[in-house]
């Protein structure tokens, strides 16, 4: 870092985090509520706050910034929210509906659902404007463009007030002539009209997924654009040196000028750098397999990084809206504090998917909810703290958590309170395992082999029951577990990803030239991209991947591939590690039938120093000096209490170690050690926890 | 309303851990077979089932996939182990497609693992697909002409492909020789035993951590939970008969229009359905028990309306006849079957969910389109490989509107009830030498009512460079898809299924199944029907109506003739008052009917 701090800003649904990192001191968090009608005031706020703590003003902050970062949820808002642009459609005629049609499928879980209602329409079915000129798979051209369809198109759109056009054509993947065409009549006819084409915003196979992308882009670039205006102008306008940087969902961060073309790259921006944060705090303990788990109020994010490499997802449904684009994989589950415990249909207790969210909230903070949460059993299983107070405002009501699991659950049921409160714990750590499961099991990873790494502030009272849950040894608890996202936005490079398609079959014979061209290419593309940005070529990095399948197959798996140029050696690597990668997914590989290719992935990156960790001062009176008090607290269906130690974290030093059963509290996160479990806190700011026996 | 669970029997948290654990097991199991199979029809379109089966063995957990599967696969384990008997050992594994050992249709191959646990044979992990291919003398198994199931394909009473751990490559062979695409179908077959694996690892792992008592305990307490749930809805109808019944189209066989009938008789919390159906008939539509229970519980299912998960238990209180042997819905050798899954499964759902309908009337849906669809075959002009698939994206019909709203669109057919997948169409046209010039809604397609049907679809395909043969199969082009409450379609023919071939003579429209031939330059352009519709059409809002128009979902013409709403195409003005006595006309018409 060559100025004294960086800033990162992740603003959240609830929260706004914010973690300043100085290059010589500590690292310190804060936390502001969100103003998603302006995210700039929570900014403000926040930098407030900062500027009270060290007696600097905002504009010395910012301008002794070397970089301001900044996740944001303003995409996923809009989508959530259907407030994004009006869009208009130009796509090949004969296929309007693919969007519409979602391939046909309606989603698990609703089969005989009657009021299970249709995926929401981001371009309704008269914008959506059929095209006639037709492209093959072979990139030839069986019918040419016809211009007068997309005039006609535009003047539709004129008329209807479209605000943003989408163009994806069939096969334009291998050839975007007509896409191109269509771009520059728009462009031409509707002035200051937001377009993107499919051969741009998601060059690979799959019409359905392309134009879905496609039409989500032109859906949230014109409210990303409205934002990043907004933010780059308040930062500036606090002397910031360099132009703001933006989280985006692949885990790399973009300039605002990238952002408010590709907004369907930053919608998962928040949870994305989890992974990040989580390989930068486990390095001091060399641990380079990661999950992370993020317990908020109403979801549970998972996140997986194996051998310090995130895992990206590609062609998958998000808010019920397919995307292709890359983004880091977040297994996002409907349990967090807030869950609503229930009897369901059958007499069985269901944790979630409802929640109480932020109002009503939990009973026990006596805004009106009645209905068991989760905070709830574990305010009556003694983890949390009785007389805390939630951000200065909500004084918490332990009455209230009890005649809540009693009226819904316990009386029901003919088991005491304890036991349903131990029951809600365990059944939402079985939810969140089952979700961990998903990201690691079903993906061939042993989540045994990964440490898993606490995030969010609520987290740490479930990671010990999770660990054992899923017989992970290693849990790591860094003390900015609850701002984690943001940390892990101020440690990330700029990345950006360029993508083509190139279906072929691979053996000895195949002509590999046109391999080597479209990866020079799209390298270039990113190298000139970078430099134009001023960052020096000894910082620029490419990662390169294809995705292959057996001939016949459907489903890929991508395989990574080394720098240099492509020979017929590289083809034979390929190949090899395809093998490879089937049999370690899928338990068998079929090394005598034949392989294809079907998409190229290039990723072009600047690195970016990184902050260094904290180090704390070790001492052996830490652990005396925190100790404050008792607590009864349940560890088992018994529902027997346990007088259990509670330790203050600010106090404790680096190499103090604590013995389960066990709570430390840190000032934003509390950690139970359930029996069985030792934790040590590390120089660097982070508990390790592992198994203890006497 | 909550069924209480009965206490002191297994305690409420290890219950739905394990409940989550059967969960888990059943999603991998489908996780493995999706992203390891060959046949589009599994990895594309979704055509499967995993389930699993306890000692019994009874079905403890089926997933939510395709209704087609709901029925057959809990007599096809009963009628498998019991074939067996005492010679069931670890390591075996069963394969089997048989309908007169319960099987649904010869595509549907179905694979079965005992699972023993310290030497006890404690479930069975079942995984069942549609293959590609199964032999006989149509590339991809539907053959309209068959007279009897031996001009249909290969059919495999149960045998085993590993016995006691011991890949038995003989009968491995004997079955591959049998099929077209031999190396995607040894693919397929591998698939099956992955997922099958995946689930006894799974259940091996559930029963080391909570031993054999308790996970025994628990899925007793499991169905028994089921039961209870099915029986309170059960309850909810009035003690009678109720009837229903539903026709099944001449699909220019010569064998006239043959009507399914179904009586619903409801005594407390127990249900008796009877079936009675035609004899059989020499024409590939006649369905096996097995088939015919997936048929009546879909029906039961639009009534029951049950989330997931699902287990035997929920049949518990339901007792089913499928009528004498030999007639269309219990039929016997040698009546051919193959279009079983969709004809007349479909129509005997209907006679069920009209009976149902009867009985209450405020919880049944309107039908779905039921299928009418292509298989295309032929030779790839480079590869010089043969290829045939059935054309999933050609059946997905419009899916039946329910009280609370419009059918979806395009996410039928009835027999699959939106489990299935089209695939997209670069995929489909860079697998298979074909140019799709078409994949979309059907205007006016979806059925009249006051919440409307969704839009059934159109397929249009071009060959390249070769010729192409097309098989249609399935029916729905003579009589339209089954409104509720009162729906009514003024323009019926606009909602039917059909195949239109178009050459440089102009345009063939079939209704009814063939065998064809097309060329370069030449299409098959194959329709669906849309759903059926909620309640009377001049009930509908107008606003809607206009809605509608104007994404030419309903055509102006249709507004007026189906809805009563008067509107001008281009503005879409409407003249209210017109509209006013439009729609009082059309009820009075449909109260003098």
């Amino acid at each position: 870092m060559k100025q004294r701090f960086r800033l990162g800003v992740d603003a959240g649904g609830t929260f706004t985090d914010f973690v300043l990192a100085e290059r010589d001191g500590p690292m310190r968090l804060f936390k502001s509520p969100s103003t998603p009608e302006d995210g700039t005031r929570a900014i403000a706020d926040g930098l407030a706050q900062i500027s009270t703590a060290l007696g600097m003003t905002p504009e010395e902050i910012v301008s002794q910034c070397d970089l301001c970062i900044n996740g944001t949820t303003v995409a996923l808002n809009a989508l959530i929210e259907l407030k994004g642009a009006k869009v208009g459609l130009l796509c090949t005629a004969g296929h309007e509906d693919s969007l519409e049609l979602r391939l046909g499928h309606k989603e698990e879980g609703h089969r005989y659902d009657p009021e299970y209602p249709p995926a929401p329409q981001l371009v309704p079915r008269h914008l959506r404007r059929p095209v006639r000129g037709r492209i093959l798979a072979d990139g030839s051209e069986y019918e040419p463009l016809n211009e007068e369809d997309i005039l006609e198109a535009i003047e539709i759109f004129r008329r209807e007030a479209v605000e943003s056009v989408a163009i994806s054509f069939l096969w334009s993947v291998t050839n975007p002539a007509h896409e191109r065409r269509a771009r520059e009549l728009v462009e031409r006819h509707l002035p200051g009209v937001f377009v993107c084409c499919g051969s741009e915003v998601y060059p690979q196979v799959r019409e359905y997924t392309r134009t879905s992308t496609t039409v989500v882009n032109a859906y949230l670039s014109p409210v990303m654009g409205r934002y990043v205006q907004r933010i780059d102008r308040f930062f500036a306008d606090l002397g910031a040196r360099n132009p703001v940087r933006y989280y985006q969902s692949n885990g790399g961060l973009a300039l605002g000028s990238i952002m408010r073309e590709r907004a369907v790259n930053a919608i998962n921006s928040g949870p994305a750098s989890a992974p990040q944060a989580a390989l930068y705090v486990a390095e001091p303990f060399s641990i380079t397999n990661v999950i992370t788990v993020d317990m908020g109020g109403t979801s549970f994010d998972i996140t997986l990084a194996k051998d310090g490499q995130t895992k990206l997802n590609r062609n998958y449904d998000f808010l019920r809206q397919r995307l292709g684009v890359p983004m880091i994989h977040v297994e996002t589950l409907g349990a967090g504090g807030g869950s609503i415990a229930r009897l369901d249909e059958f007499g069985m207790i269901r944790v979630g998917p409802h929640s109480a969210g932020a109002s009503p909230g939990p009973a026990c903070y006596g805004r009106g909810g009645t209905q068991p949460t989760v905070t709830d059993a574990n305010l009556v299983l003694g983890y949390l703290r009785p007389e805390a107070v939630l951000g200065g405002a909500i004084q918490i009501d332990a009455d209230k958590a009890r005649e809540a699991l009693d009226t819904h659950l316990a009386s029901p049921l003919g088991i005491g309170l304890e036991r349903a409160a131990f029951g809600v714990h365990t059944l939402v750590n079985m939810n969140m395992s089952n979700g961990i499961r998903r990201i690691s099991i079903e993906q061939g990873y042993d989540p045994r082999d990964f440490a898993l790494v606490c995030a969010g502030g609520a987290t740490g009272m479930h990671i010990t029951g999770l660990a054992e849950e899923l017989g992970i040894e290693t849990v790591l608890v860094p003390k900015a577990a609850s701002c984690l996202c943001a940390l892990g936005q101020v440690i990330s490079d700029v990345k950006y990803n360029y993508l083509a398609s190139l279906p072929m079959r691979l053996d000895e014979e195949e002509d590999i030239s046109p391999l080597q061209n479209l990866f020079a290419e799209m390298e270039e593309k990113g190298k000139d991209l970078l430099r134009g940005s001023g960052f020096p070529e000894e910082t620029l990095f490419v990662e390169r991947s294809v995705e292959m399948r057996y001939v016949g197959q459907i489903h890929e798996c991508t395989v990574p591939i080394p720098d240099g140029p492509i020979s017929t050696d590289t083809l034979r690597l390929m190949i090899e590690a395809f093998h490879a990668r089937h049999e370690a997914l899928y338990t068998y590989s079929e090394p005598q039938n034949p392989v294809e290719l079907i998409n190229l992935e290039c990723t072009v990156g600047a690195r970016i120093q990184k902050p260094p960790l904290p180090r704390l001062e070790s001492g052996e009176e830490g652990v005396k000096q925190a100790h404050d008090g008792f607590r009864g607290m349940i560890f088992d269906d018994s529902g027997k209490r346990v007088e259990t130690p509670v330790y203050l974290g600010e106090r404790l030093r680096a190499g103090n170690r604590i013995i389960g059963p066990a709570a430390i509290e840190e000032p934003t996160t509390t950690i139970i050690l359930r029996p069985g479990w030792q934790a040590e806190l590390d120089a660097s700011g982070t508990y390790k926890l592992t198994r203890w026996v006497e | 309303m909550h069924a209480s669970p009965s206490p002191g029997r297994c305690d409420p948290i290890t219950l739905a851990v394990i409940q989550g654990a059967l969960e888990t097991t059943q999603r991998e199991m489908t996780l493995t077979l999706e992203k390891t199979g060959r046949s589009s029809v599994f990895n594309l379109a979704h055509d499967y089932s995993n389930a699993l089966f306890d000692h019994l063995p009874e079905m403890i957990l089926q997933g939510q996939d395709i209704p087609i599967h709901l029925g057959s696969l809990m007599p096809a384990m009963k009628g498998v182990a019991e074939f067996f008997g005492e010679d069931i050992h670890e390591g075996d594994v069963i394969y089997h497609n048989d309908p007169v050992f319960q099987g649904s249709h010869i595509l549907d191959c179905c694979m079965y693992k005992p699972v023993f646990y310290r030497g006890e044979l404690v479930f069975w992990a079942v995984c069942k697909g549609h293959l590609t291919d199964i032999g006989g003398p149509v590339p991809a198994g539907y053959n309209p002409d068959a007279k009897e199931i031996y001009a249909e394909g290969l059919r495999i009473p149960p045998v085993k492909l590993w016995e006691k751990g011991r890949r038995r490559n003989d009968v491995y062979n004997l079955l591959l020789s049998n099929m077209r695409a031999r190396r995607n179908q040894e693919g397929d077959l591998n698939a099956q035993l992955g997922a099958c694996r995946v689930g006894e690892r799974n259940l091996l792992a559930l029963l080391e951590k909570y031993g054999l008592e308790t996970v025994r305990a628990a899925i007793a307490e499991l169905k028994d939970m089921a039961d209870r749930h099915m029986r309170s809805l059960i309850r909810t109808i009035p003690d009678g008969t109720y009837h229903g019944e539903a026709q099944l189209e001449d699909s220019g066989h010569g064998l006239g229009t043959l009507t399914i009938r179904a009586e619903v008789e409801v005594r407390g919390d127990a249900v008796h359905i009877r079936i009675q159906s035609p004899p059989q008939v020499p024409y590939f539509i006649n369905s096996y028990a097995g088939n015919s229970m997936s048929g009546v519980l879909l029906g039961l299912m639009m009534f029951a309306q049950v989330p997931p998960p699902y287990n035997e238990g929920l049949y518990r209180c339901v007792s089913v006849d499928l009528g004498p042997k030999g007639t269309l819905c219990n039929a016997a050798e040698p009546a051919p079957h193959v279009n079983c899954t969709t004809t007349p499964m479909e129509t005997l759902t209907d006679a069920v969910r009209t009976a149902f309908e009867a009985a209450a009337p405020e919880r049944v849906s309107a039908s779905w389109g039921h299928t009418s669809g292509i298989n295309i075959a032929g030779r790839h002009p480079q590869t010089g490989e043969d290829y045939m698939t059935m054309v999933l994206a050609s059946i997905i019909s419009g899916a039946g509107a329910t009280g609370a709203q419009d059918g979806w669109h395009g996410c039928g057919p009835l027999c699959c009830f939106g489990a299935l997948s089209s695939g997209d169409i670069e995929l489909l046209e860079y697998a298979y030498p074909i140019i799709i010039h078409r994949y979309g809604l059907r205007t006016d397609s979806g059925g009249a009512g006051r919440r409307r049907g969704g839009c059934g679809t159109v397929w249009e395909v071009e060959p390249i460079g070769h010729e192409m043969t097309v098989v249609s199969f399935g029916e729905a082009r003579h009589i339209g898809t089954m409104g509720a409450a009162g729906a009514v379609d003024a323009l019926p023919e606009r909602k039917l299924g059909r195949l239109e071939i178009i050459g440089s003579q102009g345009v063939t429209a079939y209704h009814r199944n063939v065998i064809t031939t097309i060329r370069p330059g030449e299409r098959a352009r194959n329709l669906n029907p849309g759903g059926g519709g909620y309640g009377p059409p001049w009930e509908r809002p107008v606003e809607e109506v206009v809605r509608d128009v104007k994404d030419g979902i309903v055509s102006a013409e249709a507004a007026a003739l189906e809805y009563g709403v008067v509107l001008d195409e281009t503005t879409l003005h409407v003249d209210l008052t017109a509209t006013a006595a439009l729609r009082n006309r059309l009820q009075r018409k449909e109260v003098a009917a």
